[in-house]
């Protein structure tokens, strides 16, 4: 076992995640086990080994990826390390971390989550609940540089999973993610898809260091500006006033649009919207909610937009696409030939507004009129691209493969297909005939009365010739 | 969003604009409400921009009147269009336009500032005039049923209140304080004064319809007496944004003889 040995880089079990990663404390209980690569954290992988290495292993430059290695050890030696696992990155002193590590077990009681804490996988920090808090009883060592810091909690962040090659399907859930993301802070994050699993009832949710919980994206941002995770630091007066029209332009003329093509159109809506919602939910989850956040959706389109006439649905419909349309145009215009919207570092409007393009790039739409418009525009394909892949580069290896190859399953069920069908018809007529047959309905003459007769005659010639 | 009549922008250009054209709103002294007032003067502040001439008639069922329910709107020939928006493409369809001299990116923040006045302060106000108990009962009810008889006032100041607290709530105003809407008001504001900076208009030399916009709102916010006195504090803190209003004040309301807007 190698103490301190290569790099704290390395990558982990084959992913090698690129990119100004957001630092520390990044749990991540999605679907990808193994993806953050925290910078600072003190990870010393317990190695496999006996509670003595962990006394004295100063924590600081342990790299992670070790545990990668480890488990593909044995499933022994990787239950017995992580038993042993000194602390998650974001724990701060070993008290609050069994509140983090009672949160975290807690949490991890979420759906979505393997349940169980299996060993095998490389769940690594974030360990099953009941090693997490065994170790967080047992951890000693007290990390230097943290301890005497804050002692508080770590963030967390409730917010819905990912999925059409995004780290998260909803918009507001994006938009955090990706401003917590270009800012480093420390969040936990817990992609979940069942709502009433998050703090608050609904997702995005944030739970502060202290324990409050706050629900508006905005304030959500707010807070994290609050705590000095402040992407627009750099930006001058003009451009924080910029950035506060183009947020208004884009919740005024996109973001009905948008709520209408995931959750208004019915062909987009019953193939896209609702199968996701409906396959991430657990049961009965399933059944109604997705349901009941369309007709929330449809609520909220309906107010905003203002009273109008049935008959003027179409023309309200043609002039809200009509004014997104435009908006995607200004954006582009304004946009330009930068990086990003205020020059080279990204700003909390490039949050937002990377939240809502990706969204329309990336979901397969059945009517994607907008869809279309976006693709003509260049460069904010290439803005989202460029910040998927800065940002979020394991995440787009999220979307399972199924829907890589939407035509191949479908086609590979072609021959089943028939041949299933074949085989059922041939079992109901053999059923049918089976039945007619023993029931007496039909009964199958023998080939050959000739022969019956004459033996019975032969028979009854005996039976003269006895008597 | 405004219901523009439907015509082909051809037959829209081919009428000069006539002599005649009206701009309807409701009872100025005893009806009109703060958010209702400031939509119309915005769009009074437009056409006398683009030097169109526009009489103003009060009356009380405009908003009845109204295609699309909201006032201000104007009868020009036989077309009636109402909302800000919807009229500068009806003015641009007849050949008048105060943005065509900008490039496309301030095409862009012209948008988005005006996208930013009616998300910000129009939703302050509507929040302060339908949300804010003290305001609603001294001021919005009385004055939004006056000219009905009884129980007609009560009945359609309610039904209105409800509608309002419907879309603030669906919006995300509806948890709101009105500190937070107050600040909310300044955030805005300080954007704009930011955006405005030293110059006479927000693109320079010339007024386009964010002018006519910004003015509109923030006049009124100035100038009407509410039961407090919070709102308008919060403009006058930004003393290149009363200078603006009150240049456009100048020139393009004392100057061309019409009345001095109460």
């Amino acid at each position: 076992m190698l103490l301190g040995g290569p790099p704290r880089r390395s990558p982990r079990s084959g992913t090698s995640p690129k990119g100004p990663q957001s630092s520390t404390g990044h749990v991540h209980f999605g679907k990808s086990p193994q993806t953050w690569p925290r910078r600072t954290r003190p990870r010393s992988p317990g190695l496999a080994a006996p509670s003595g290495v962990r006394g004295s292993t100063q924590p600081k430059r342990r790299d992670f990826p070790r545990r990668a290695w480890l488990t593909a050890l044995s499933r022994y030696g990787a239950r017995l390390w992580m038993g042993r696992r000194p602390s998650l990155p974001e724990a701060r002193g070993p008290a609050p971390r069994s509140a983090a590590a009672s949160r975290a077990s807690r949490s991890l009681a979420s759906p979505e989550t393997s349940p169980s804490p299996l060993p095998a996988t490389t769940r690594g920090a974030v360990a099953g609940g009941g090693s997490v808090q065994g170790r967080a009883g047992a951890q000693k060592e007290v990390f230097p540089g943290q301890g005497a810091g804050k002692m508080a909690a770590p963030m967390e962040l409730f917010c819905w999973s990912g999925g059409w090659g995004l780290p998260s399907v909803d918009l507001d859930s994006l938009a955090v993610l990706t401003y917590a993301r270009f800012t480093g802070a420390p969040l936990k994050v817990h992609k979940i898809s069942n709502p009433w699993r998050s703090p608050s009832g609904t997702l995005p949710a944030l739970r502060t260091s202290h324990g409050e919980v706050i629900s508006v994206p905005h304030k959500i941002i707010t807070h994290l500006r609050k705590e000095k995770y402040n992407a627009d630091y750099d930006l001058s007066a003009r451009q924080g006033a910029d950035t506060l029209a183009f947020m208004s332009l884009l919740e005024e003329k996109l973001l009905p649009v948008l709520v209408h093509t995931f959750w208004i159109d019915t062909k987009n809506y019953v193939e896209v919207t609702r199968k996701w919602y409906a396959e991430a939910m657990p049961f009965p989850l399933n059944f109604f909610l997705p349901g009941r956040m369309q007709r929330q959706y449809m609520e909220r389109l309906q107010l905003l937009s203002g009273e109008h006439r049935p008959e003027d649905e179409e023309e309200l419909e043609k002039e809200l696409y009509r004014e997104a349309r435009e908006c995607l145009t200004l954006l582009s215009q304004r946009l330009g030939t930068q990086k990003f919207f205020f020059g080279d570092a990204p700003a909390s409007l490039d949050a937002f507004v990377f939240s809502y393009l990706a969204l329309l790039l990336q979901a397969k739409l059945p009517n994607g009129k907008l869809q279309a418009h976006l693709r003509g525009l260049h460069n904010l394909c290439a803005y989202c691209t460029h910040i998927l892949s800065l940002y979020f580069p394991w995440d787009g290896a999220e979307v399972p493969p199924p829907r890589h190859t939407p035509a191949g399953p479908e086609t590979e069920e072609e021959p089943y297909g028939r041949r299933n069908q074949i085989l059922s018809v041939l079992a109901g007529l053999a059923a049918m005939v089976g039945y007619a047959l023993l029931s007496g309905i039909v009964s199958i003459q023998r080939a050959t009365p000739a022969r019956a007769p004459s033996t019975r005659a032969l028979g009854m010639a005996e039976e003269d010739e006895e008597e | 969003m405004g219901h523009m009549v439907k015509q082909n922008s051809d037959k829209i250009a081919a009428e000069p604009w006539p002599e005649n054209a009206t701009l309807y709103q409701q009872l100025k002294g005893e009806q009109i409400l703060l958010s209702d007032n400031a939509a119309s003067l915005a769009v009074q502040a437009f056409l006398q921009m683009c030097n169109l001439p526009i009489k103003v008639v009060c009356r009380a069922n405009a908003e009845y009147m109204s295609p699309s329910g909201k006032v201000p709107f104007i009868h020009v020939g036989n077309q009636v269009v109402s909302e800000l928006g919807p009229i500068v493409q009806f003015v641009k369809a007849k050949g008048h336009s105060l943005s065509d001299g900008l490039d496309e990116v301030q095409k862009a923040e012209m948008k988005a500032y005006m996208e930013l006045v009616n998300n910000m302060l129009l939703t302050a106000e509507l929040y302060l005039q339908w949300c804010d108990e003290a305001t609603v009962g001294e001021i919005t009810h009385a004055r939004y049923g006056s000219p009905y008889p009884w129980p007609l006032n009560h009945i359609l100041a309610y039904q209105k209140q409800w509608e309002i607290k419907r879309k603030m709530k669906a919006i995300g105003w509806g948890k709101k304080t009105l500190d937070q809407v107050l600040e909310d008001v300044d955030q805005c504001c300080q954007a704009l004064s930011q955006r405005l900076g030293t110059q006479p208009y927000f693109f320079n030399k010339q007024p386009t319809e964010l002018d006519a916009l910004v003015f509109g709102h923030l006049y009124t916010i100035l100038t009407t007496q509410l039961t407090n006195d919070e709102l308008s504090e919060k403009v006058k803190n930004y003393s290149n944004l009363l200078a603006f209003c009150r240049r456009i004040e100048q020139h393009y309301f004392e100057d061309r003889g019409k009345d001095r807007l109460s």
